[in-house]
């Protein structure tokens, strides 16, 4: 089957007319994902304007809102953690949470997640595309629409780094031009990165490649052949500006601040991947998904979590970049309010929770509300469709912004998404 | 006649507004005590003598003080001291001798009717209601800031020792809660063992994390007049979790005891060298839970997430008993706790199950 890695019509290219595209750049600079070879420069220089990012903070398996954000002390399905006051008035968090709730003015906290799939693949496809896994459309993820409207078309590096446990959807319909670069979970280059033969041996050896590449094409214009090459393309362009992944003695000062851990280290990696220009990162953390021994898995987790994801929006912050970062705290999916047999929580998407910060949304509240027992949503259900539009809205995309697959037209979110407008200040 | 072969199951006391947690007989008297999730703890008087034919007895007493899970419980041989050690970071003396300060009803089935509400058929249980007195008078012992998990007294009862999910080991002189000695581990604590000569303790240390380079397990032998480490134990258990030791009363045994997996091992370690001796077979299906060395010094209990007590000879490493049956799988209840009377002629475990288990072992 013919891919389409089609949008709008007007973005509507032929492959020779990308190829072309490719070519007329001489150097084959601008390439997928390090730069929107379909964007049109006033496209370009609208997402250049807006600066708008955003930092993905992937709770792999599943946290549980009970046991952090929406605690029901003294209820069967409370659990042994205690609540603690925050510097919100009617938001506690959880008492493995110290730093968050210290800063929990820059926090908008949905209590009133209600979805649809409640297992991993699925759960992770929706959470992070809004659409079921079920349906045949390829829908992109999170990180390739981000990419493809807030990314950089002059820069080096990726429009879209994932780092850790995150799931891998990938771009669906936008084309392998939007893929996720990932690097490793605490925030490294893979291996490939660092070469082992000299720079100019290195651009010999490229601009070689490169032709070869480029005359191949010209009579073998097929689909892998060219998503070959532009992966070779990303990685001599990572070559080029691997120094932003390099903590260096950054990372010796803030270790103590963020944890020494891997998820502390990828905040921190994140942080200043966001400072030099890139769109979107995810970072993931493992392992929420504590069908055994929830609690003392979830309270080793808050102890990573608490020290890296403090740190990050107190740093964002200081750098005046929170108003333009949104930092999005969620996983697949919640967990269920009864405590099974195992000490553990299982699945559940009835009533769950996730917090969003900056990016316009405007801190200190908390929105929806869940029964005495957190079974049910009470108030203000959110869709995933809600939350992607309010996501979408808080960087500025057109959360019904109309694409095609093939013939047919694919909208960013299902009909009927609403953004949280009361979320934004 | 074997040992233990006609050991019993002499009642079920069921207490069901959330999981038992910890259970004790109070040194040499008939009282028992056990502890619940959501820190409360009831007293049962029991009978000389248990008729066949009546049920009960009922609690008589609750006593009133921790806010969260009661982790451990343990007496003193004379029966005047009773402690409880907690997930609210307290570890309290209760004054077992002044005088109840009010009654109070309590619904034995609370967790039953609580449960019963979400489901739309079926038959409906009515509330169980007793009335108990209510203690509240204790002393919170301080010195922890997280988590309890380790309590054990030493052999001689002159020293207490509790350890923390912050990493603290606390030893304290009983008689006066002096401190006599402390140190940090660099996990959680899980839980430890006292050598019957007061100078040695094993710890073993947990940080459960899946997937994470900060995972941590492991299990060290420590001098407990310096607080230094004498020998670490780790290498042989470095992928397990161990929730369940405990130090034989004639000091030349320490049994280990495997958690959270699908085979809970326990391994008996020479206490001169650390040396793995013996490893016992059946292994407690999903983890080990407890420990409970019988006073005849010969035998060791254990049990575990598979609800299932078993009865050990542990000089010879072999299965003497079993009490109880696995309910089926890894999605049914465990045995948290067990603990043996003074004499070592009757077993309480406390039951995930909402209950307390008494056994008549001789």
């Amino acid at each position: 089957m013919t891919k389409s890695t089609l949008c709008t019509p007007a973005e509507h290219l032929h492959r020779r007319s990308f190829l072309k595209g490719t070519l007329l750049t001489g150097t084959g600079l601008t390439v997928a994902n390090f730069g929107n070879l379909f964007g049109s420069k006033a496209l370009a220089a609208e997402t250049q304007k807006q600066k708008k990012r955003c930092i993905l903070l992937w709770m792999n398996g599943g946290a549980s809102q009970l046991d952090t954000f929406d605690m029901k002390p003294g209820r069967p399905t409370g659990g042994p953690f205690r609540p603690i006051p925050s510097k919100v008035d009617g938001l506690e968090v959880c008492e493995y949470l110290p730093k968050m709730a210290k800063i929990a003015d820059k926090l908008a906290v949905i209590r009133s997640m209600k979805t649809q799939s409640p297992g991993h693949p699925d759960g992770i496809y929706h959470m992070h595309t809004c659409y079921k896994m079920s349906e045949r459309t390829p829908h992109p993820e999170i990180g390739a629409v981000i990419a493809k409207y807030c990314g950089n078309m002059d820069a080096d590096l990726p429009s879209f780094v994932r780092m850790g446990p995150t799931g891998n959807t990938g771009p669906g319909y936008l084309g392998p031009d939007y893929s996720p670069f990932s690097i490793k979970r605490d925030g490294k280059l893979p291996n490939f990165a660092n070469g082992g033969v000299k720079p100019e041996v290195e651009e010999r050896r490229t601009e070689l490649y490169r032709f070869l590449e480029e005359e191949f094409a010209k009579s073998h214009a097929a689909e892998p052949f060219e998503n070959h090459r532009l992966s070779k393309e990303r990685a001599w362009r990572l070559m080029r500006a691997k120094e932003a992944f390099s903590l260096g003695d950054d990372w010796e000062k803030q270790k103590d601040r963020y944890g020494d851990t891997n998820f502390g280290r990828g905040c921190f990696q994140a942080l200043k991947l966001i400072e030099e220009g890139v769109p979107f990162v995810e970072v993931g953390h493992d392992n929420y998904d504590s069908h055994a021994n929830n609690f003392v898995c979830h309270k080793a987790n808050m102890q990573q979590l608490d020290p890296a994801w403090s740190s990050l929006l107190i740093d964002l912050d200081q750098r005046g970049m929170l108003e333009d970062t949104l930092v999005v705290w969620m996983g697949e999916v919640g967990r269920t309010p009864k405590i099974n047999n195992r000490a553990g929580r299982d699945h559940y998407v009835k009533a769950w929770t996730i917090a969003l910060s900056g990016g316009g949304i405007q801190g200190g509240q908390v929105y929806g509300k869940t029964d005495e027992d957190g079974r049910e949503v009470t108030e203000d259900p959110v869709s995933e469709g809600d939350l992607f539009a309010t996501i979408y809205k808080s960087l500025g995309i057109n959360h019904r912004k109309k694409h095609y697959w093939g013939q047919r037209p694919v909208w960013l979110t299902p009909e009927g998404s609403k953004p949280l407008d009361k979320l934004f200040a | 006649m074997p040992a233990f072969e006609k050991a019993e199951l002499l009642r079920e006391f069921h207490w069901n507004p959330d999981w038992v947690t910890a259970v004790s007989f109070l040194g040499s008297t008939r009282r028992l005590f056990a502890g619940n999730r959501l820190g409360e703890i009831l007293e049962w008087e029991l009978p000389e003598k248990f008729e066949p034919e009546e049920e009960g007895p009922d609690p008589i007493r609750s006593y009133q003080g921790h806010d969260n899970a009661i982790t451990k419980l343990l007496s003193t041989k004379d029966g005047k001291e009773l402690y409880s050690a907690s997930f609210d970071h307290t570890l309290r003396r209760w004054d077992l001798e002044t005088k109840p300060e009010k009654e109070e009803k309590i619904v034995l089935n609370a967790g039953t009717i609580y449960r019963q509400q979400f489901k739309r058929s079926g038959k409906k249980e009515e509330p169980v209601e007793r009335t108990v007195s209510v203690c509240s008078k204790s002393k919170n012992l301080g010195g922890h800031e997280e988590w309890i998990n380790a309590l054990v007294l030493s052999w001689d009862e002159t020293l207490l020792v509790s350890g923390d999910d912050g990493g603290k080991v606390l030893i304290r002189e009983r008689s006066t809660g002096k401190e006599r000695q402390s140190w940090e581990v660099e996990g959680w604590v899980h839980a430890l063992a006292f050598s019957p000569d007061n100078k040695q303790a094993v710890v073993s240390e947990r940080r459960p994390l899946v997937f994470d380079s900060a995972q941590r397990q492991a299990i060290k032998l420590w001098d407990v007049e310096k607080g230094e480490e004498l020998k670490d134990l780790t290498e042989e258990y470095k992928k397990h979790y161990l929730p369940a030791l405990a130090w034989s009363p004639d000091g030349e045994t320490i049994a280990v005891g495997k958690g959270e997996d699908a085979d809970g091992i326990i391994w008996l370690l020479d206490a001169k060298d650390g040396k793995q001796r013996k490893k016992l077979d059946p292994v407690h299906r999903y983890g080990v839970t407890d420990f409970a060395f019988h006073p005849d010094g010969k035998h060791l209990f254990s049990c575990g997430r598979d609800t299932v007590i078993r009865i050990w000879d542990f000089h010879e490493g072999k299965l003497v008993k079993e009490l109880g049956k696995p309910r089926g799988g890894q999605f049914k209840d465990w045995i948290h706790a067990i603990s043996l009377n003074h004499d070592g002629t009757l077993l309480a475990a406390a039951d995930m199950a909402g209950q307390v288990n008494l056994w008549r072992l001789a």
